[in-house]
């Protein structure tokens, strides 16, 4: 008599590090309950990625983080949002360890992975939230219907994608800020007083850190952007009080992004190109009342990402070195200048004393 | 100089209100540079087919290598991510560090072949940040002795099986190895990296070692500059994804590895770019004029 696990001869033919790979990638579609095609498609990049020595030698915590960049591969390839946080925590894995071997397994494989879609995030993202079921620990007018939450969100992330909110940032405190934001113009009167912070309490998710940065970012744009709608400009709007504007600005926005950020990004003309659209461009950046202005005035702000609008590092002097004084690398070397680096004997009894060498 | 900069408006755009460098200046009113080295001693160029070395010069200093352009210091615009580029390390997991290659072992360098003619450059320069160089010294080193007689040394045995050493001109970083393996870091220029590593070798010398200076190589070089504009990285990822990795949940730029010269370029949504990976300046230089014209395509009109 055989066993039946000794019988079946599939089993053998898989090295144990296989095996263990592919419990892991089944474990992570069961957890995160994603369509059998995927498991299938995580399993084959698995198959082929420990393949390649690369990974075949890779230390036993790299191949343990391997599935889980199959299965996040395999999610991006079909446009299931899976974020690596998820991942990360599903798998209880360091955020970089994760991040070099996702890397290389992209690198080795030559695989193109598609990136994260925002609007999709946004969906199961959403969806997790605690704020569109009643529950006894949320208030009545916290509720919110959840298409409407969802469509208003999409809105205000592709506001945030188009003013240069989104690129280069992490997806997820785009999101949450935009949630937010939604969820507080929907209903403004009782939830204007909710901070972020209880906001995310209440939904049952996490606040990243990022959130509140992109919170204000968005606030800013919409104020710009309510800055040039006529009926609005009495109002004097500040951060709180633009909030319930939010949906007619989502509205127009299309009219608005036109119009309410001066037209500052051609002056990426390289400097040896010399044209005639030199004035106006002179004009713009000296920021004179012809261009540059709104419909009803005042200077508008360019449409740039935050980096450049507001530049964090001071500026270098320019290194010395120029024309004057190019190395050779020949130059003599006196024996003054090795010597300064060279310890006295003094110091050499000192130091003797003080350290135990 | 700035009086120079603003008065020949013909060279230049005007200064923007976001930007406070100094604007690049071309160089065709300086004096022809000497830092247009010709010194191509330590790499081997006879495969060559087309590109003479009089071409190559042209077309350098057509694109005015040796410009006064003024960095804001702002090599990255990394918002919330934590990864930090320093002078001389980039510390982004696995994509943009190439490992300096054992002295002797030398990669095949793709054929020089310049993309662009010289009429359609940029007319921007990538500056030199950071040269990376290692040299034999032949001779095996005690390096608790280097450690205790130097003034400029580090050495944590438990940390790091090298001294670290430093001097202020060139101001440079050395890794110094019992083998006698020496590396040399944090230089601007291939001749400063040169002289830094002689002065280092100098040291050890006086510190009593038979040190000579063999085999002194160039392993990797890396260049910076900025375009002026913002980019949308992620058209830029979807239009050439055979070359472009771009994770924001990772890191804020996206990583263009180029095949023909074999770069490595970090793109950043501020126009900013990095260059690495490079043997040889003109790599550098060539990436660059290669990536400009993809990059202008993804400059949103007004």
């Amino acid at each position: 008599e055989v066993a039946y696990s000794q019988s079946t001869g599939q089993k053998e033919q898989l090295s144990r590090c296989l095996q263990r790979g592919i419990r892991r990638v089944q474990d992570l579609c069961k957890v995160l309950q994603l369509p059998v095609a995927f498991e299938e498609t995580a399993v084959c990049y698995l198959q082929r990625a420990l393949q390649l020595p690369a990974f075949h030698l890779a230390s036993l915590e790299k191949k343990e983080l391997l599935g889980g960049c199959c299965v996040l591969v395999a999610c991006r390839q079909r446009r299931w949002p899976l974020t690596m946080g998820t991942v990360c925590s599903l798998l209880y894995a360091q955020h970089e360890a994760f991040a070099g071997v996702f890397l290389s397994l992209q690198r080795e494989l030559g695989i193109s992975v598609p990136a994260l879609s925002l609007a999709d995030l946004v969906a199961t993202h959403l969806s997790s939230f605690r704020l569109v079921q009643p529950s006894a620990s949320v208030p009545a007018a916290f509720l919110e219907d959840k298409e409407k939450l969802l469509a208003r969100t999409v809105a205000i992330v592709e506001l945030a994608s188009e003013t240069w909110l989104v690129t280069g940032r992490h997806p997820v405190p785009v999101v949450t800020a935009a949630a937010f934001l939604a969820w507080q113009s929907l209903r403004p009167g009782p939830r204007l007083s909710c901070p972020l912070a209880r906001f995310c309490r209440l939904a049952g998710v996490e606040l990243p850190p990022p959130a509140h940065l992109r919170l204000r970012e968005l606030l800013d744009i919409l104020l710009a952007m309510a800055s040039q709608l006529s009926w609005l400009r009495g109002f004097r709007l500040d951060k709180k009080s633009v909030v319930k504007h939010v949906g007619e600005l989502l509205q127009h926005r299309l009219f608005l992004l036109k119009h309410a950020f001066s037209q500052q990004e051609q002056q990426g003309t390289a400097p040896g190109q010399d044209s005639g659209s030199h004035s106006p461009a002179v004009a713009q950046q000296q920021g004179c009342p012809s261009a540059g202005q709104g419909q009803r005035g005042g200077t508008l702000r360019p449409l740039l990402p935050p980096c450049l609008i507001h530049p964090r590092k001071r500026l270098r002097a320019v290194a010395p070195s120029a024309p004057a004084t190019a190395t050779t690398g020949d130059e003599p070397i006196s024996d003054s200048e090795i010597e300064q680096y060279l310890r006295s004997p003094e110091e050499i009894q000192a130091f003797r004393k003080a350290k135990a060498w | 100089f700035k009086d120079d900069f603003s008065t020949s408006p013909h060279l230049f755009t005007p200064m923007s209100p976001y930007d406070l460098e100094l604007p690049i200046q071309a160089s065709s009113h300086l004096s022809q540079s000497k830092e247009l080295h010709t010194d191509f001693s330590s790499v081997d160029l006879s495969f060559l087919p087309d590109v003479t070395q009089d071409n190559k010069e042209q077309n350098l200093s057509e694109d005015g290598h040796e410009t006064q352009k003024e960095l804001d210091g702002s090599l990255a615009s990394k918002e919330d991510s934590g990864v930090f580029m320093e002078e001389s390390s980039l510390s982004h997991p696995g994509a943009a560090q190439p490992s300096p290659e054992a002295p002797g072992v030398c990669p095949p360098l793709t054929p020089i072949t310049p993309a662009t003619s010289a009429s359609e450059s940029s007319g921007i320069v990538p500056q030199l940040q950071n040269i990376v160089s290692t040299v034999n010294l032949a001779c095996k080193l005690d390096l608790k002795n280097i450690a205790l007689h130097a003034r400029n040394a580090e050495y944590n045995p438990k940390r790091f099986a090298a001294v670290i050493m430093r001097i202020r001109e060139p101001r440079t970083t050395a890794l110094i190895f019992s083998s006698g393996k020496m590396v040399c870091t944090g230089a601007k220029s291939e001749e400063q990296s040169r002289l830094a590593a002689r002065k280092y070798a100098r040291v050890v010398q006086k510190l009593g070692f038979p040190a000579k200076f063999l085999d002194f190589k160039i392993q990797n070089m890396v260049g910076s500059c900025d375009v002026r504009f913002p980019i949308r990285l992620e058209g830029l990822v979807l239009t050439h994804q055979q070359f472009s990795s771009y994770e924001p949940e990772l890191f804020p730029g996206l990583v263009y590895r180029m095949v023909k010269p074999r770069i490595v370029l970090l793109i950043f949504v501020s126009g900013k770019v990095v260059l690495t990976g490079a043997k040889d300046r003109s790599e550098i230089y060539e990436a660059f004029e290669n990536i400009y014209p993809i990059l202008r395509g993804f400059k949103k009109p007004s």
